[in-house]
């Protein structure tokens, strides 16, 4: 293991225990401010689908390229993940928190099993074909490929599966 | 993960995100969003813990449907908050 990489695994386990240092960290972090908000109306009800989920806790399928954890401006590529995926197919890529509960459950951090029950319950109505995954932790550079390119692709590819509702989920 | 969220809305897809720390996401400003009490890696709580996990995804396509006010930022409910443990209820 790098030095980088225990660094970041450290720095993980203090945010996640330490709730007020992600806060200290937020303040003075250099985060986009923005002052617009887009939106897109609500027509009918979002849960009759299909609803995608996008987390950005670095998710990917086991034969999957992992997210580059080498690069300290983050890697802002995006991975598909099939509805249909099984979570033992899922496995975490993210040297940026503490994923060990994610790893005993992935649907603390990418619910695609609890949608699929929300489904068959008829809570929801149809799920999405595709849910995508991002790593957080993207700055400098590689921050303007996620906003330029990546996070657009990955909406234009929600916009060809027909998605109607996407939930996000962080890490 | 903001900003990927504000890209799909631009798109014309609706959006809501779950939020772990207040200070981050009223500086990103996504549509919609619901923040809850859990540490980071944690978004929808506890491993394992199927009912507050469904509950919870429930509860924000709920709140996708009813939030008017672009930006958005809803408190979720005490039932979203840490507690001192992660362990899962029996």
């Amino acid at each position: 293991m790098s030095i980088k990489t225990e660094k970041d695994k450290l720095i993980a386990i203090l945010f996640e225990k330490h709730p007020v240092l992600v806060d200290q960290w937020a303040k003075s972090a250099p985060i986009i401010v923005n002052i617009t908000v887009p939106w897109s109306p609500v027509t009918g009800n979002p849960a009759e689908g299909p609803v995608a989920l996008v987390t950005t806790a670095g998710v990917h399928l086991k034969s999957q390229t992992p997210f580059d954890m080498e690069d300290p401006e983050g890697d802002p590529s995006f991975r598909v993940i099939p509805s249909t995926s099984f979570t033992t197919d899922l496995t975490i890529t993210h040297n940026y928190y503490d994923h060990g509960d994610a790893d005993v459950d992935v649907n603390v951090v990418f619910p695609i099993e609890r949608l699929d029950e929300l489904c068959a319950e008829g809570t929801v109505g149809r799920v999405a074909p595709r849910h995508f995954s991002f790593m957080g932790h993207i700055q400098g550079g590689q921050l303007t490929r996620l906003i330029g390119q990546t996070a657009p692709t990955v909406a234009a590819e929600l916009k060809k599966d027909g998605v109607r509702a996407v939930l996000l989920t962080p890490a | 993960m903001g900003l990927i969220q504000r890209a799909i809305e631009e798109a014309g897809i609706p959006t809501l995100s779950i939020s772990l720390n207040r200070t981050i996401t009223e500086k990103v400003k996504p549509p919609r969003a619901v923040l809850v009490g859990y540490p980071l890696g944690h978004p929808l709580g506890r491993p394992c813990d199927k009912k507050t996990q469904k509950s919870l995804l429930q509860e924000s396509l709920t709140l996708l449907r009813d939030i008017r006010v672009p930006g958005t930022l809803v408190d979720a409910s005490d039932r979203y908050r840490f507690n001192g443990t992660l362990i899962p209820p029996v």
